[in-house]
């Protein structure tokens, strides 16, 4: 594994206008691993993952992406794929066509061998049999499915993925954790991914960062596994245990 | 670095070989030779993919080694992966595993009768979704007179000055327009016979009578019709409409009320206002074509307002106007999809309310002419 790691994030500041969601935020995720991003709800994952992927521009601080450099400057075939927290497929278009857009943008791959990849993905998620439907017409946690599928297409070796396994029964999250795990253990893909599954962080997460919205920034970092054995942080350990510091109890916002 | 899937051979046996960068940025010339290797194994019966010399794999390359080995055992051959690689192995392997064997896609008919037919076979059901509405809207003002609560008055002035001051220009320039259009009409018509001292008459009789009120509601139809129905659309794809029925609003009293009602009270308003503007207009095509003088042209246009003139015109704005809050309203509420369908109610509202108030003015215009008014 090479030693640069794939992201680096330094004295990041992120906020909307003149409010502030996140100061002096340093952390990096190294090559092939899963990295997870955990928090209260509200307290800026989903804003963090927009500007790591370059939508938004940070108010200070520095992200750079191996091989990309700053990802808002970035232009040309994405160097990663995203999974947005609402899924965002394209309601005019089937699943198949949503899968099919960023192929054909991108790659010479037309006819037979394209609708084959695009079938395959579409496959790998267990959504095979739909994939003449319009985003209107599958449920809330296929359109997840959907939308890790088409995150997938480009055979990028960066995802980003936010909440995956929202409103997902407890076998397709299973199969979408083990999905997960395959594509950064056996293609060494780095995968960056919002969740709020505890089974999940600590199957599939190698690292991760606790962010809060009181401290705007991380509060601690590392090993799930370890995080939710020693971490003395009130904050962090009520967060791992389910117990009565209510994460949900303050409401974004 | 060039791919290429070699083929060893020995009697009944064959080892595809794959060597180079097996990924999407090769993936023309992986399903090249893939395609070769395929024909080159002709009366082989069992099949190895050895996947120890493959430079590099990634999903694309792993979909489509795991489509041949798919092909190859569908033929009745025995397939499989060996060699030292189990990250390629295995990554195959879970695409073979989680493929969907799909039924025979069914072929669209695309006879022309058989369009036809479906056509027409949707007409009952969407007339009776129309009816549906009106008697859902109709059963909805008792209903809100029992409980006004149940109504969002509120927004009332709000959707009036929207609706109805907003619109001013672009009413009050269309009316004026028309009246200019009308008197130019007149003047090179009724000029012929000498009778130019008519115009005032001509435009009071056409403009407040039909093409007021006709210009009017066109003009509201376009305008305030696609902001309506694009509105009660997003509404509808973004799951407010199911909220706020979650939350116990009957949505047609809450929305589509109050939109109605600002549209039945300022239509007639504009209507008049645009009436007004019709006259000016007429006034000023005439003194300046012809030798007519301003005051002359009052008084023609003054003998030539009747109740009869001004009401039969006026009584049609609020129909008007209620058919095209209906019609916008219920498009957008009919909406189902995402952000494309909001755009296709759009256009299907404006289109929808123009025509009617095409026809409904028109069947005005029948009912008094056979009244004789
Ligand atoms: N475009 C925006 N403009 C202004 N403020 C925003 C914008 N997007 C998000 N925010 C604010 O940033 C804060 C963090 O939002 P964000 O979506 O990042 O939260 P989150 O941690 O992903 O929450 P959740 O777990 O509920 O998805 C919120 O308080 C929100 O009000
Ligand atoms: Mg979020």
């Amino acid at each position: 594994m090479p030693s640069r790691p794939h992201i680096t994030v330094d004295d990041l500041r992120i906020g909307y206008g003149t409010r502030v969601l996140m100061e002096h935020t340093t952390f990096q995720v190294e090559r092939g691993t899963i990295f997870a991003i955990l928090g209260g709800s509200g307290c800026g994952k989903s804003s963090l993952l927009r500007h790591l992927i370059g939508l938004e521009r940070q108010q200070a601080g520095r992200i750079d992406i191996d091989g990309v450099g700053e990802p808002s400057q970035y232009e040309g075939v994405p160097p990663f794929g995203v999974l947005f927290q609402s899924g965002a497929l394209f309601s005019s278009l089937t699943l198949a066509e949503n899968l099919w857009l960023p192929l054909n943008r991108w790659t010479p791959m037309r006819g037979a061998t394209a609708h084959e990849l695009v079938q395959a993905k579409l496959d790998l998620v267990g959504l095979g049999a739909f994939a003449e439907y319009l985003p209107g017409e599958i449920s809330g946690g296929m359109k997840k499915r959907a939308g890790v599928a088409r995150a997938l297409v480009l055979e990028a070796d960066l995802l980003f993925f936010d909440e995956p396994s929202a409103g997902l029964d407890p076998i397709s999250a299973v199969e979408l954790d083990q999905l997960i795990i395959t594509l950064s253990r056996d293609l060494g893909i780095t995968v960056v991914i919002v969740t709020h599954e505890l089974p999940s962080i600590f199957l599939v997460a190698d690292n991760c960062i606790v962010l809060d919205k009181a401290a705007k920034g991380i509060v601690a970092q590392g090993d799930p596994r370890k995080l939710r054995d020693e971490s003395e942080i009130p904050f962090v350990h009520a967060f791992f245990t389910r117990s009565s510091y209510d994460v949900t109890a303050n409401p974004g916002g | 670095m060039s791919v290429a899937l070699r083929t060893d051979r020995e009697g009944g046996h064959a080892t595809l070989v794959p060597t180079g960068s097996f990924d999407l940025s090769h993936a023309t010339e992986v399903t090249q030779a893939v395609s070769d290797a395929e024909a080159s194994l002709n009366g082989c019966r069992s099949v190895d993919v050895d996947l120890t010399q493959l430079d590099r794999i990634d999903g694309a390359g792993a979909v489509l080694l795991a489509r041949l080995l798919d092909r190859l055992e569908a033929d009745g051959r025995q397939a499989s992966v060996k060699g030292d690689n189990p990250e390629a192995t295995r990554l195959i392997a879970l695409y073979r595993e989680r493929r969907t064997i799909l039924p025979a896609p069914q072929i669209r008919t695309t006879n022309p009768l058989t369009r036809i037919g479906a056509v027409v076979a949707q007409l009952p059901g969407k007339a009776n979704d129309a009816f549906d509405f009106i008697g859902r809207c109709a059963v909805a003002i008792p209903k809100a007179a029992v409980t006004p609560r149940s109504v969002d008055w509120r927004s009332l002035p709000s959707l009036m000055q929207e609706i109805g001051a907003d619109a001013l220009p672009v009413t009050s320039a269309a009316n004026l327009v028309v009246g200019i259009i009308i008197g130019l009409l007149g003047i090179s018509e009724l000029g012929r016979f000498g009778a130019n001292s008519y115009v005032p008459e001509l435009v009071v009789v056409a403009h407040f009578r039909e093409l007021g009120p006709l210009v009017t509601a066109i003009v509201v139809a376009g305008r305030s019709g696609a902001g309506l129905a694009s509105k009660m659309a997003t509404m509808k794809v973004s799951e407010e409409i199911d909220a706020l029925r979650s939350m116990g609003f009957d949505p047609v009293r809450w929305l589509v009320l109050p939109r109605c009602l600002a549209l039945a009270v300022t239509v007639p308003l504009l209507t008049w206002v645009g009436d007004l503007l019709a006259l000016v207009g007429g006034l000023v095509a005439t003194v300046v074509m012809t030798d007519m003088t301003p005051h002359a042209y009052m008084e023609g246009t003054l003998k030539a307002i009747t109740a009869s003139n001004l009401l039969t015109g006026l009584i049609k704005a609020p129909f008007l106007a209620l058919a095209i809050g209906l019609i916008a309203c219920g498009q957008g509420l009919l909406t189902r999809g995402g952000a494309a369908a909001v755009g296709a109610r759009t256009t299907t509202a404006v289109v929808l309310a123009i025509f009617s108030t095409i026809v409904i003015s028109a069947l005005f215009t029948l009912f008094f002419a056979l009244m004789g008014a």
